[in-house]
């Protein structure tokens, strides 16, 4: 454990010095995705001009949903961006070979091999909007509060990673599964709202079989008392750690039958 | 023109081959189309206009503002791949314009785009839906006019996005800015008629919102007669200063090709 921890930091050292030396670019990552999730909320904000509440959640609680998915999203955004990848930049061009004859855990590798500029971007918009919708939500936050909401976040960002993670093991059988990765991560969209909006069917997919609305919002749901999704709201740790098993389990025996491209 | 042509045509096919993102890309269609549908029952469950839209209309907007959206890009996802590993200096050394080559490539993609996606994707809007076709036979022609014009502004806008390639290694970035300044502006989230006054005033004034929202407001009876005339001309002004403009730059750009011996 201790010697991954020293690894990382390595690694990382290194994805450091990379964003420092091209400045500029960082600074337009960060921005771009800035933009990006400021463009979605100004949205909300255009629409609640017009009206008070949609299906009995207001503005800031609405904001506060999206606030938990964005700062949830961003730890996978930072640290472990590079899942995406595992098809075209190590299946494909037999890079996964050269880090299979190396000593150390080729899933951690992967993931260390990059530290996501644009990550922090998404970060800080997240910290801003919960910093924007928990004062206007009239709670009563004590340090078990704020403590729960950080397990949430964290919860939350290890679901993203175990979705992402699972699907994109697919590409030990067919090179690069980018395209399910992409069209399955597309269902995290439902999560920025309330899932009540939605037919019953929707709501218990991405419940029980791809649990994204434990990435926001039943999270925001325990915060928010006339919700009625408090208790199943606890359990959003627990499905994060199941999330991360089943993915990691999947991932274990997709290494296993793993036949190299050959080149 | 025929060289053109057969650019397309090959373009076509190399899209037809990979099936694996086609599928992809109509999966999350589908899954967008679900968002909205659920999302504006929402907000219109206890009222029946907002600012004179009812509930139809909106979803009429947004579904095709959205349908639009897939075709806004461009080539510029290829010119700063090709700036970025040279190739570019070959390309310009070919028997062809290499603006014209682009927008060939592009318009390939965009017609099996239009066959394999959008198409299919409308008849789902129109038989699941309830989307209704525009008014009248004016209307039709109309759209189909401004919605030409908003993609060409869109592609013009794209290359010279692209052509930033030449300044910049984030790529990916500049692309993620480009793509939410669009998406913002050009009203392909919600009508630019329900922004704030202030924005609304400088929307008006940017070339964004001939992107998508004229096209799209023309369809959906947000705009009609005189007005939708008035639209479709300040498309052409758009789409006239664009191409000078592309033209201009381009020039600049290939200038600095030659400095660096590229």
């Amino acid at each position: 454990m201790r010697r991954y921890a020293k690894l990382y930091w390595e690694f990382a050292k290194n994805q450091m010095k990379v964003m420092m030396e091209y400045r500029i670019d960082f600074i337009i990552g960060v921005l771009s995705v800035m933009l990006e999730q400021f463009a979605s909320i100004f949205f909300i904000k255009v629409v609640f001009n017009h009206i008070e509440q949609i299906n009995g959640w207001s503005f800031y609680e609405i904001l506060f949903i999206y606030g938990i998915a964005a700062t949830g999203r961003s730890i996978h955004h930072i640290f472990f961006d590079n899942l995406w990848t595992l098809g075209w930049q190590y299946i494909r061009p037999g890079q996964l070979d050269r880090l299979l004859i190396r000593p150390i855990n080729p899933l951690f590798h992967i993931v260390a091999d990059r530290l996501h500029q644009d990550g922090f971007g998404q970060l800080i918009i997240g910290l801003i909007i919960l910093g924007t919708a928990i004062p206007q939500l009239d709670l009563a936050w004590g340090a078990v509060e704020i403590a729960l909401l950080v397990v949430m976040i964290i919860s939350s960002g290890m679901i993203f990673v175990a979705v992402n993670l699972f699907f994109a093991t697919f590409s030990f059988w067919m090179i690069d599964s980018l395209p399910v990765v992409w069209a399955v991560f597309n269902l995290s969209d439902f999560a920025r709202y309330p899932l009540t909006i939605y037919h019953k069917g929707i709501r218990t997919f991405l419940t029980w079989i791809i649990p994204y609305g434990f990435t926001a919002f039943y999270p925001a749901a325990y915060f928010i008392d006339k919700s009625g999704f408090r208790e199943l709201a606890l359990w959003t740790p627990a499905v994060a750690l199941v999330c991360c098993v089943i993915a990691y389990s999947f991932w274990n025996r997709g290494l296993r039958s793993f036949a190299s491209t050959g080149s | 023109m025929n060289k053109y042509w057969q650019i397309a045509k090959v373009r076509m096919q190399e899209d037809t081959a990979y099936s694996a993102w086609y599928w992809a890309g109509t999966v999350s269609s589908i899954l967008r189309l679900l968002v909205i549908y659920y999302f504006w029952q929402a907000v219109y469950s206890n009222r029946s206009a907002i600012q004179d839209i009812d509930l139809e209309t909106m979803i009429t907007y947004i579904v095709v503002a959205m349908l639009l959206q897939g075709f806004v890009g461009g080539v510029g996802q290829d010119l700063a791949e090709n700036i970025k590993n040279g190739n570019v200096a070959i390309e310009l050394m070919r028997p062809y314009d290499l603006i014209y080559k682009m927008f060939a490539v592009d318009l390939g993609s965009k017609l099996m785009h239009l066959i394999r996606g959008t198409i299919p994707m409308m008849l789902v809007a129109f038989f699941f839906m309830d989307i209704p076709f525009p008014g009248s036979v004016e209307a039709w022609l109309l759209f189909i006019i401004s919605a030409g014009l908003g993609l060409w502004i869109g592609t013009f806008f794209d290359f010279l996005v692209g052509v930033l390639a030449f300044w910049t290694v984030n790529i990916w970035g500049v692309r993620v800015l480009k793509e939410s300044l669009v998406t913002f502006f050009s009203g392909a989230l919600i009508p630019i008629s329900l922004f704030p006054d202030w924005l609304r005033v400088i929307t008006e004034f940017l070339p964004f919102q001939a992107m998508v929202y004229l096209p799209v407001s023309i369809y959906s009876g947000m705009i009609s007669g005189t007005e939708a005339y008035l639209a479709v001309g300040l498309q052409l002004f758009w789409l006239i200063s664009f191409y000078v403009l592309v033209r201009v730059i381009w020039a600049q750009a290939v200038k600095q090709i030659t400095i660096f011996g590229g």
